[in-house]
């Protein structure tokens, strides 16, 4: 087991991680740029190291400061999160190389993964059903019409070094494809560096539905259920809930044992996301995320396993906690993203908390690093705290959430607590019959 | 500063704990503190004015503790790095006063540098990286001692 970890990260996920790290009894270092030389995770660790000023590359992307971070202080790990460098394949060879053990997959499937068009070669091989698409990249000639017309329009045109919803561009029809097409490479090549797009066929109204993943590197591995996140703001999840209000017992366990096969046969190493568009009782893969998520309190909750300290378990050798027999799922659980932001136009509101107070009771859970008095800076995201709640069914969840979202104070900024409460209350949302774009339906006819 | 495990001084003396409840009687006679608490892999000890308890406990985290190692360390600190003179390091690392080891120090207090003369090195992962000065002046205070780790923006120097 690991002596000490340095955790290369920031806000609630670092804090996240600190707490595995306590409860395992391994040394905490947290690193941090000047401008979160006060946040909670910072406070609470053994040791910190200031690793930069504001500016991401300049201090959690800054991977000589991280190595140099290691060096003086003898961490002999490093947990990269989620963001940052989580799926930066070759920070996990940097690491590898300094004999500092990357808290993660190998670096080889996160590199797999990475490139949505070979994740999605990937996934077929292994017999994951996926959405109908292009054959690899499309060039932006005749031959993209011909491809096009084949699948069928609307379709999509994704960048294959994109995901987490960026670089995506819809063709409704024949005369739109040329410029999305050109468009959407244009935007691959600056944001991503790689400007090779492909196509896919888009689908009308599916959910957003992911499996949890968790595996020993050689050759165990398991499936822990599934999250449906189908509620989004461009392309950001807001509401995040397990199980999936659209699947039965039977349906999760045929998508679930498919991934937990394809996982033990690539031997998958720690914790990872297979994510489905799903209609009409069909499951379409989209991508895989080689890392923790954002909404990992979900599976934890409804299966009563700690996937951070997993995590780090499995990265220092060890077997999975369960078998696939063994694991329950059990309840019903929901998580809000609170963001620091206007719950109606959505702009950001950094600045500083006067008043916090958060909710608390059975079932109620908060993954925040916020505290009263604390200041949201403003050049990273703007997530204030996630809200987790459980409860034995959907409609005791739901109305434990209520209260719980009732009961939260978050003063001094703007926050997007107005929104879920408005959210909880939903008769669709209630119903659990919504898709990927309903949330942005429901936005656009608000009163502005 | 990059805050360390609690107590620096206390390392040198893993072999002799009677040393170490010495150190810290006489720490807190200098400090004027009323009692210190500092832990290290499988020892806890506390000294408190008047009395002095050495008790060998499993390592229990005292947050407590911390906060009060870094309070005491840091005021003085906060006053330093706002210092209009204060050169803070552009890079983490480990700073040495030499070039090499045995070699002569590239400045002692007292020495006037003009801008860009090399103050220290600051070495991360084999490379050494010299750390220039941003003006000319006087150097009056060395804030970082030879081989000790520093974090981005520690105040390494002062130059007046």
């Amino acid at each position: 087991m690991f002596d000490k970890i340095l955790i290369a990260n920031r806000g609630e996920i670092a804090l996240r991680v600190l707490r595995a790290c306590k409860e395992l009894g391994i040394a905490t270092v947290a690193v941090h740029s000047t401008a979160d030389a006060d946040a909670m995770h910072v406070r609470l660790a053994d040791e910190s190291v200031c690793i930069g000023p504001p500016p991401a590359k300049d201090s959690y992307l800054n991977v000589p400061a991280l190595l140099a971070a290691c060096e003086i202080t003898g961490a002999d790990a490093v947990h990269p999160g989620y963001g940052f460098l989580s799926e930066n394949a070759r920070f996990a060879e940097i690491l590898a190389d300094h004999n500092l053990q990357f808290i993660g997959p190998k670096a080889a499937h996160i590199r797999l993964m990475g490139d949505k068009i070979e994740a999605k070669k990937t996934a077929k091989k292994l017999g994951i059903p996926v959405v109908p698409g292009s054959d690899g990249a499309v060039a932006p000639d005749e031959n993209a019409m011909a491809i096009a017309k084949a699948l069928g329009f609307p379709l999509l045109v994704k960048a294959a070094a994109g995901g987490g919803g960026r670089g995506m561009k819809v063709a409704q029809a024949a005369e739109d494809l040329a410029l999305a097409l050109s468009t959407a490479a244009h935007e691959a090549k600056s944001a991503f560096g790689d400007a090779s797009v492909y196509l896919e066929k888009y689908l009308q109204k599916p959910r957003h539905i992911e499996i949890q993943v968790l595996g020993d590197g050689r050759g165990g591995a398991i499936h822990l259920g599934e999250r449906d996140c189908s509620l989004q703001r461009r392309h950001q999840k807001v509401w995040e809930e397990g199980p999936s209000p659209a699947l039965d017992a039977a349906a999760r366990s045929t998508i679930g044992l498919t991934v937990a096969k394809a996982m033990q046969a690539i031997k998958y190493l720690g914790v990872g996301t297979v994510e489905f568009l799903y209609e009409d009782g069909e499951f379409y893969f989209i991508e895989m995320n080689t890392r923790i998520q954002v909404e990992h309190p979900v599976t934890e909750m409804i299966t009563d396993i700690d996937l951070v300290l997993e995590q780090i378990r499995i990265a220092a050798g060890g077997d999975l906690p369960v078998t696939q027999d063994e694991v329950v799922i059990s309840g019903h659980s929901i998580e809000c993203r609170i963001n620091a932001e206007n719950p109606v136009t959505f702009r950001p509101s950094p600045g500083r908390i006067q008043q916090y107070h958060p909710p608390g009771g059975l079932g109620v859970r908060i993954d925040s690093a916020v505290y009263q008095g604390y200041v949201i800076p403003p050049y990273y995201d703007s997530l204030v705290g996630k809200l987790i709640v459980h409860g034995k069914t959907r409609q005791e969840c739901l109305m434990r959430l209520r209260r719980a979202l009732d009961e939260m104070v978050v003063d001094g900024i703007e926050t997007t607590l107005p929104l879920f409460r408005a959210l909880v209350r939903e008769p669709d949302i209630i119903d659990g019959d919504y898709h990927i774009h309903w949330l942005e339906q429901y936005l656009a006819g608000q009163p502005s | 500063m990059a805050r360390q495990p609690e107590d620096k001084a206390a390392a040198k003396f893993s072999k002799d704990d009677g040393a170490l409840i010495r150190e810290l009687a006489l720490l807190l006679d200098e400090t004027g503190l009323t009692e210190i608490e500092i832990e290290r892999a499988g020892l806890r000890v506390r000294v408190a004015r008047n009395i002095s308890i050495a008790a060998a406990m499993p390592a229990n985290f005292a947050p407590a503790a911390s906060a009060l190692a870094t309070t005491a360390s840091a005021a003085p600190e906060a006053d330093l790095s706002q210092h209009p003179g204060a050169v803070p390091s552009p890079m983490v690392g480990t700073a040495y006063w030499a070039p090499e080891p045995g070699a002569k120090p590239f400045i002692e207090v007292g020495a006037k540098v003009s801008v860009g003369q090399t103050l220290l090195i600051i070495e991360a992962m084999k490379t050494m990286n010299q750390i220039p000065s941003p003006r000319a002046g006087t150097v009056t205070q060395i804030l970082v001692e030879d081989g000790q780790p520093v974090e981005f923006g520690e105040p390494l120097v002062i130059i007046e």
